[in-house]
């Protein structure tokens, strides 16, 4: 199959269990910031969480929502059930317009409410800034976070900490946990 | 406890030896390619061996098998600067313990090594 077409098939609630260890603790209920570039480390947790057990053998179900196309996600990660919006201003199907935050909002507590243990990776927050006022933005995400604290559902949202300002950045991480700076990579290939 | 770090970037395994003594464990050898982590391997016999999945000539994925067949019980941990489902279970399905992202973090070794170092 190529790249990008797009030959849709129904797919299972969640990844087959790959049987390593759940590396990250995060907490449910609670979004999390991880100030890097490349996502690195958000896409290794996010990975990790869809393809583990956590407490009482539970399986979590993933939502991922990248700047980068879908079947480039599945390609890179291996990432077989997990449903992947693309931050595009292409039409299509599971293409989320950066301008279109209502949509965003709304597929992500509509993802919360149907899965209320579920994991939500949303890389591209630069990308949606650069479409949006930077306010706006900050608002979906509250308003994410919101229906997060409600639930045992967590977020990761990977952040360029050169993509903003010393206050914008204060303001995004106001209501979310940091993935601890002991998790800032060592050693590069 | 003996751990084995295998990657052909010297500055990759001494990073890792720095955070490794960093989370408590301090005996740790080296090697850089499939023949001389195998002779380390013998001669050391360590308990957890962490192994880069693209090496120079023989593969991790080869190196692993080796190892669990010296020693079964080797715990060895695939690592790789790609998370990839496939990769981590061809990994898993030759005698990998558990994964482990390269460049690495506090957060997910010491994870790993609460795992796998009792």
């Amino acid at each position: 199959m190529g790249l990008f077409s797009r030959k849709e098939r129904p797919r299972k609630p969640g990844e087959n269990a790959l049987g390593i260890t759940r590396k990250y603790n995060l907490t449910p209920g609670r979004a999390y910031v991880v100030e890097e570039s490349p996502p690195d480390i958000s896409f290794d947790a996010f990975v990790n969480i869809v393809s583990t057990t956590g407490e009482g053998g539970k399986k979590s179900v993933g939502l991922a929502v990248s700047r980068q196309h879908p079947d480039l996600i599945r390609q890179k990660y291996g990432l077989e059930e997990t449903p992947l919006h693309w931050l595009a201003t292409r039409a299509g199907p599971d293409v989320i317009s950066p301008t279109n935050l209502g949509i965003l909002t709304h597929t992500l507590i509509k993802f919360i409410e149907e899965n209320p243990s579920g994991v939500i990776l949303l890389d591209g927050i630069e990308y949606l800034v650069s479409n949006n006022d930077f306010n706006k933005v900050l608002r979906v995400i509250d308003q994410v976070n919101d229906h997060i604290s409600q639930s045992r559902s967590i977020m990761i949202i990977p952040v360029d900490p050169r993509a903003f300002d010393s206050k914008e950045l204060a303001l995004l991480e106001r209501n979310m946990e940091k993935i601890a700076s002991e998790a800032r990579a060592a050693g590069a290939r | 406890m003996k751990i084995l770090i295998v990657d052909d970037s010297e500055a990759f395994r001494k990073v890792m030896t720095e955070l490794l003594v960093r989370v408590g464990f301090h005996e740790v050898v080296e090697a850089e390619a499939f023949d001389d982590a195998l002779e380390v391997f013998k001669r050391e016999r360590p308990k957890i061996s962490f192994v880069d999945m693209i090496l120079p000539g023989k593969n991790g994925v080869e190196l692993t098998k080796a190892m669990v067949e010296i020693d079964p019980k080797a715990v060895v941990i695939a690592m790789s600067s790609i998370v990839n489902k496939k990769m981590i279970r061809e990994a898993m399905e030759t005698g990998a313990k558990d994964f482990l992202l390269k460049p690495t973090n506090e957060i997910a070794l010491n994870s790993v090594m609460t795992m796998w170092s009792d």
